[in-house]
């Protein structure tokens, strides 16, 4: 499956300016809700709020259960997205995301409440017809660290316009550190989104549900 | 009684002028996805003077009309758009009504 998302990724290439997953950042003055559902290691819903087109503020909530072990993690956080860079090109855009918080952490394998730390960042491309995103997501403390870097890209079967119903279709590469997933989780996923309701769900490579919406208002 | 023919000749072009509302038409870099134009949108909604809003994604524009009389100064159209986070090209008034232009638009001319 890896083989087969750089395979992709280089058709990509070859055929032009490619795209993005979900934004940390809508638009300014705009709320941003999301939920996902990651195969049942990964559980995350999250609200913010931009009160600038490059930074919003907010929280969230990540639920994760490693499929290997019992492991299990629960962390709720607050979280500040900011926009280090865009690019506003022609026929494309492209931007670079990270984003920092703090929260706390309950689990499994250690005792009581921990403080947690929240890190990433996300580089993104989008054109109205190719998409591609990477994005790395840290979650750790004194007892755990997880990270879940998260590969998409995707191809529109047609040029959307505004109003109308935009369809992806996408492929996805996931790896998670400490212990929650053992080597790369692939999946197929359908995109649609329309005004700002955004949905999207799929397989992964183990038969599992890969599933995310998000609205934006 | 030359004055009334007047009065009634600048009455008659005051309303045909007020009547023709004024479009202002900007080509934007950036312009990809909904949620974009939907943010654009939300911005320029916020100036008084904004009857109605079209965004094209096809066409790369942003085109506001604008309510009788009224009007909003480029700089301040640039920067609304600047602030949304997208990159204005140009600025272009014209008297097309944005009924006009939505048809061309659809008919897929610019």
């Amino acid at each position: 499956m890896f083989r087969w998302s750089i395979g992709l990724a280089g058709a990509l290439a070859l055929a032009g300016p490619m795209s993005v997953m979900a934004k940390p950042i809508a638009f300014a003055d705009g709320y941003t809700v999301m939920a996902e559902y990651g195969a049942g290691t990964m559980k995350e819903a999250q609200l913010f709020y931009a009160p600038r087109y490059d930074f919003s503020v907010g929280g969230g909530h990540v639920e994760l259960d490693s499929d290997q072990t019992a492991k299990s993690r629960r962390i709720n956080y607050a979280r500040l997205n900011y926009l280090v860079h865009r690019w506003n090109l022609d026929d494309a855009q492209a931007n670079l995301f990270a984003w920092g918080g703090l929260g706390s952490a309950t689990g499994n394998t250690f005792s009581g409440t921990l403080l947690a730390e929240n890190a990433g960042a996300q580089a993104d491309y989008e054109t109205r017809r190719v998409y591609a995103s990477f994005k790395t997501d840290l979650q750790r403390s004194s007892a755990f660290s997880h990270r879940i870097d998260t590969l998409q890209l995707g191809l529109a079967p047609y040029k959307h316009e505004y109003g109308g119903v935009a369809t992806w279709l996408l492929v996805q590469g996931r790896q998670y550190t400490g212990g929650i997933h053992r080597g790369t989780e692939s999946a197929v996923l359908v995109r649609l989104f329309k005004g700002g309701a955004w949905i999207e769900a799929g397989v992964t490579n183990g038969g599992k549900l890969q599933a995310m919406a998000m609205f934006n208002f | 009684m030359k004055f009334l023919p007047r009065v009634l000749l600048s009455l008659l072009l005051l309303a045909s002028a007020s009547a023709q509302a004024a479009t202002i038409e900007m080509q934007v870099n950036g312009l990809v996805c909904a949620f974009c134009a939907q943010g654009i949108e939300k911005q320029l909604r916020k100036f008084p003077a904004t009857a109605d809003v079209i965004v094209s994604l096809e066409h790369k524009l942003v085109a506001v009309a604008l309510k009788d009389g009224q009007d909003i100064p480029d700089t301040e159209l640039r920067r609304a758009l600047t602030n949304a986070g997208y990159t204005v090209k140009a600025v272009q008034r014209t008297e097309t009504p944005l009924a006009e232009l939505r048809q061309r638009l659809k008919q897929g001319k610019s």
